[in-house]
């Protein structure tokens, strides 16, 4: 079932409302800090909203989608560590209180603070290669969610990519985290509404009856237990601890928005709610892709898995959930969910393009400008820096989503390029953060084994994603244990330059 | 594989609950932080200026 004109006219209103409110943004920007931080004026209400909407983009859809129609109920285990991860951290202030009290920018900032500017710009370029290698599919998933959903030719695919990414840039360039703040909290309501209605289309068209029984009948105990799933067990489940916990607290967007807010108290409370949030952001995406399964789940099996059927056409897993809402949603209900998955993959990209351009800027150029002994820039020129470092994130994302696809799972693609700098970056940040003796020798090493844990069996030895990830995260402790008892104790964390 | 099914279906609801609930609240207060973030950051700007 096509798209009808009230869903155009649905999509067209939100996509003009939306740009048009993220442009406002532009006249409240005074300084670097209003671009980056917002002022660091987010109350909790508005840090939820933007919180949450920066971290649940198409993106998530798709790939939570994905993990529910290929391992079924025991995908949920994912998404249960990472909204309990969150609440914990939120709850107790790990690492997030003493980062909000350092009145940082961005996460490399910290290895300044505590180690020295040579790591801070080691860190900066490793959190700059896996964050935007890790950004480079979505554009191309999203674009393939909304053709799919809106029953446009698949040859429109990289226009729709073209259109998508424009619009993201029109009002993050120029309003910078004002800008994103207010189109973030316009998106997170209107993705909240589609993501509930597609899950109680979901479930009223497939039946809870028949999707447990679909994930029995074709899985067995694997479909429903995490430790007896060949691609989860016990080494999964400490990975995707780790993981979380270093996301929750050191991925660079998820922290911009601590750095946000009006204090410590603030980005503990935002933490917390926004820990409830994250369990239903994996399970009800999940539980769409058990309903893929158990609705059209008939063709041939690979793994295992039954793989989707529409119209006589097999369709890849990942295809599955788009496919199912472009049958089973009526006129106008079509029109709010996409306008929903748009409003979820402009807020995510716009927070990911400002975080990643920022540390581009902030801690890979500028560094290296101090390093060459030049002045530092003025407020004003950091931002254009800025603005041009989004540009060429901009570019390198459509380059690199037309020409990589993943293998395997996106959800696990995701994590391991995140890895590539979280297990290095989380390490040296709790043990600089809590251990008195980690040193700067401790922080190389960390980020080095770190990222090479993570690289090289994943992408050269093309291990599985999940010894490599848990691999990463023990070479980045070993290298910090190591470095730091060979050198001499570094002197306490202090607010740098930037922060003063 | 019973108690599984069980833990999962309580685990979703308590989800689905959360988040329908949650949205409902932001959406109401977030207009009023919204708002207060525009007057600070105005007046910022203006003393700048």
């Amino acid at each position: 079932m096509s798209f009808t004109a009230l869903d155009w006219t649905i999509v067209s209103a939100y996509l003009f409302a939306s740009v048009a409110i993220g442009l406002l943004g532009k006249r409240f920007i005074g300084n670097l800090s209003h671009y980056l931080v917002a002022g660091r004026e987010l109350g909790v209400y508005l840090g939820v909203a933007t919180l949450a909407a920066t971290e649940i983009g198409t993106i998530t859809y798709m790939y939570n989608a994905e993990l529910g129609y290929r391992y079924g109920f025991a995908s949920f285990a994912a998404a249960l560590i990472s909204g309990l991860v969150m609440i914990f951290v939120g709850r107790t202030g790990f690492v997030i209180r003493p980062f909000r009290e350092l009145q940082l920018m961005t996460v490399p900032e910290f290895f300044e603070q505590k180690y020295s500017l040579g790591l801070r710009l080691l860190t900066g370029m490793l959190v700059a290669l896996g964050g935007i290698l890790n950004m480079g599919v979505f554009l191309k998933i999203e674009g393939e969610f909304l053709v799919i959903v809106s029953g446009t030719s698949m040859k429109y695919l990289v226009w729709v990519m073209c259109f998508v990414l424009l619009l993201e840039m029109l009002y993050t360039v120029l309003g910078g985290m004002v800008s994103v703040v207010i189109t973030d909290f316009l998106q997170y309501v209107l993705l909240s509404t589609a993501t509930i209605l597609v899950s109680i289309a979901a479930v009223r068209a497939a039946g809870w009856g028949k999707i447990v029984h679909t994930v029995s009948s074709t899985m067995g105990l694997a479909g429903f237990s995490p430790i007896s799933n060949p691609k989860f067990g016990i080494t999964f489940l400490v990975w995707q601890t780790l993981l979380w916990f270093s996301v929750h607290t050191c991925w660079q967007t998820t922290a911009m928005r601590m750095f946000s807010t009006k204090g410590p108290e603030v980005s503990k409370r935002v933490m917390t709610v926004t820990g409830f949030i994250f369990l239903g952001r994996g399970m009800l995406p999940m539980l769409w892709g058990i309903a893929a399964l158990a609705l059209f789940g008939t063709g041939a099996a690979v793994s295992g898995i039954p793989q989707p059927v529409i119209h006589g056409q097999t369709l890849a897993p990942l295809d599955a959930m788009p496919a199912m809402l472009a049958q089973i949603l009526g006129p106008g209900i079509k029109g709010l969910v996409v306008a929903g998955m748009l409003a979820a993959t402009m807020s995510v990209n716009s927070s990911y393009l400002l975080g990643w351009s920022s540390i581009l800027s902030q801690d890979v150029i500028l560094p290296l400008r101090r390093l060459a002994g030049r002045d530092p820039l003025s407020s004003r020129r950091q931002i254009l820096v800025n603005r041009l470092a989004n540009l060429f994130v901009s570019m390198f994302l459509m380059f690199w989503g037309l020409f990589y696809t993943p293998p395997g799972a996106v959800y696990l693609y995701l994590n391991i390029t995140a890895t590539i700098f979280l297990a290095g970056a989380f390490v040296s940040v709790v043990g600089g953060l809590y251990w008195k003796r980690a040193n700067t020798l401790g922080g190389y090493l960390a980020m080095l084994m770190g990222a090479a844990g993570a690289i090289v069996p994943y992408f050269f030895l093309h291990w599985n994603e999940t010894l490599a990830g848990f691999g990463a995260f023990g070479l980045a402790a070993v290298g910090l244990v190591i470095g730091s008892l060979a050198g001499q104790p570094a002197a306490p964390a202090a607010p740098s330059l930037e922060a003063q | 594989m019973r108690g599984w099914e069980l833990f999962w279906a309580v685990s979703l609801v308590i989800a689905g609950v959360s988040f329908a609930g949650i949205t409902v609240v932001v959406a109401v207060r977030g207009i009023g932080d919204l708002r207060e973030m525009f007057s600070r950051l105005r007046a910022r700007r203006e003393k700048a200026e």
